[in-house]
């Protein structure tokens, strides 16, 4: 236990740094900042809520600094891209809280948002399950065929569509080798940004999907794309927080080292996968964060009564971490096993890139 | 064993159990008290 001054409690170090480890890792593979696993943990933690939010959101930004250098060494960055959807996703995220504001004024209860989220989480599991399983198949029957398969493959029409759009100005993104109108670009921005201010979430597991299904990117340039994003999103939120006075910077410096790890680890990991791999533990880490949030629903809207509820949500809760990483880690391992040339499950080749 | 890993639905399941045990395992030894204080 680590006395904490500035929040005023006592926390257990080791798990504060293998928090950061873990949503590190995580992070770094999938481009989200991991804030809808971070925050309730720290409350779990013993934090309180306002000061979990602006700690979360502080190393969230340092952590997407570490992983975004990464990246870029690795290639996965489109700042074309990156750099015309920042604008949109602040002006999406400023009118998403006022669409929230509105909402409440309507008489909208909490339950009905949350009810909403849930529904959108759900709906983009089920396409990136569905769409990623297509992709599977079809690099196994490449591969049986015996054609060479790169390190990306995605079944959805969706871009094509959004690519025909010929509203100028139209620009090309180097990086992703696409060329798009710019609007599209800053459509995407401004509906991932409204829906992330409008359910209180970083929306990282928004957008990844949204730049591999609408904009027509690879999944590791979606990712380092959205990790530059992160770092401009959560360096604001991190400044505002701080001048709030919500920061424990002792916590923040902690959690930091364990990501500077795990963000490193999550990175260089995506080397290792095809795209539909990173596209599975997106939408894994969707259905298991929207489980998590129910479980917590739940608990609050019984009054808290029920211990073995709180005992769910907050198992669920760290389990949910453990899992991603686990999958992660083993991907790598698999990976590497793969270009050994020894035993592998069957279902592995079709995920790992061989070279 | 074998079975399960053979199968990605099964490691997913496999996987899961282990982590939801572990996390379980970090409630009981380090937050519990902490949670109930």
């Amino acid at each position: 236990m680590f006395d904490f001054a500035i929040a005023g409690i006592h926390a257990p170090l080791f798990l504060l740094m293998l928090t950061g480890f873990t949503v590190g890792i995580v992070g770094g593979f999938i481009g989200v900042g991991g804030g809808y696993m971070v925050t309730p943990a720290l409350i779990v933690f013993g934090f309180p809520g306002y000061m979990a939010s602006g700690i979360d959101m502080t190393h969230i930004a340092g952590k997407a600094v570490i992983a975004t250098v990464r990246h870029r060494q690795l290639g996965n960055i489109d700042w074309t891209l990156g750099l015309a959807m920042v604008g949109g996703t602040m002006l999406g995220v400023e009118m998403g809280v006022r669409l929230l504001s509105y909402t409440k004024a309507l008489g909208l209860s909490g339950v009905v948002l949350l009810m909403a989220s849930v529904a959108i989480m759900i709906g983009l599991f089920l396409y990136t399950q569905i769409e990623t399983h297509r992709a599977q198949k079809k690099i196994n029957q490449l591969s049986s065929e015996g054609k060479t398969v790169g390190r990306e493959l995605s079944t959805s029409s969706l871009p094509k569509l959004f690519q025909s759009i010929k509203l100028y100005p139209i620009v090309r993104c180097r990086t992703a080798r696409l060329v798009i109108s710019m609007w599209v670009i800053v459509l995407v921005g401004i509906s991932t940004g409204v829906l992330a201010g409008f359910f209180g979430v970083g929306g990282g597991f928004i957008r990844v999907p949204a730049l591999v299904y609408i904009v027509g990117a690879t999944t590791h340039i979606a990712v380092g794309t959205d990790l530059l994003e992160i770092v401009v999103s959560g360096g604001y939120g991190a400044l505002r927080q701080s001048m709030m006075g919500n920061v424990d910077m002792i916590a923040v410096l902690f959690m930091i080292v364990g990501a500077m790890f795990g963000a490193q680890f999550g990175s260089i990991a995506t080397s290792y996968v095809r795209g539909p791999a990173i596209r599975y533990i997106l939408s894994y880490s969707l259905i298991l964060a929207t489980v998590g949030a129910f479980l917590r629903l739940v608990y609050i809207l019984s009054g808290a009564k029920f211990e073995v509820l709180n005992f769910a949500a907050v198992v669920f809760t760290l389990g949910e971490m453990i899992f991603l990483c686990f999958f992660i880690v083993s991907l790598v391992v698999f990976a590497v096993r793969f270009r050994q040339g020894k035993w592998v499950p069957p279902w592995i080749p079709s995920l790992v890139v061989s070279a | 064993m074998k079975a399960l890993i053979e199968s990605m639905l099964g490691y997913w399941i496999l996987l899961l159990a282990i982590s939801l045990g572990l996390a379980s395992l970090i409630y009981v030894f380090w937050l519990r008290e902490a949670l109930l204080s």
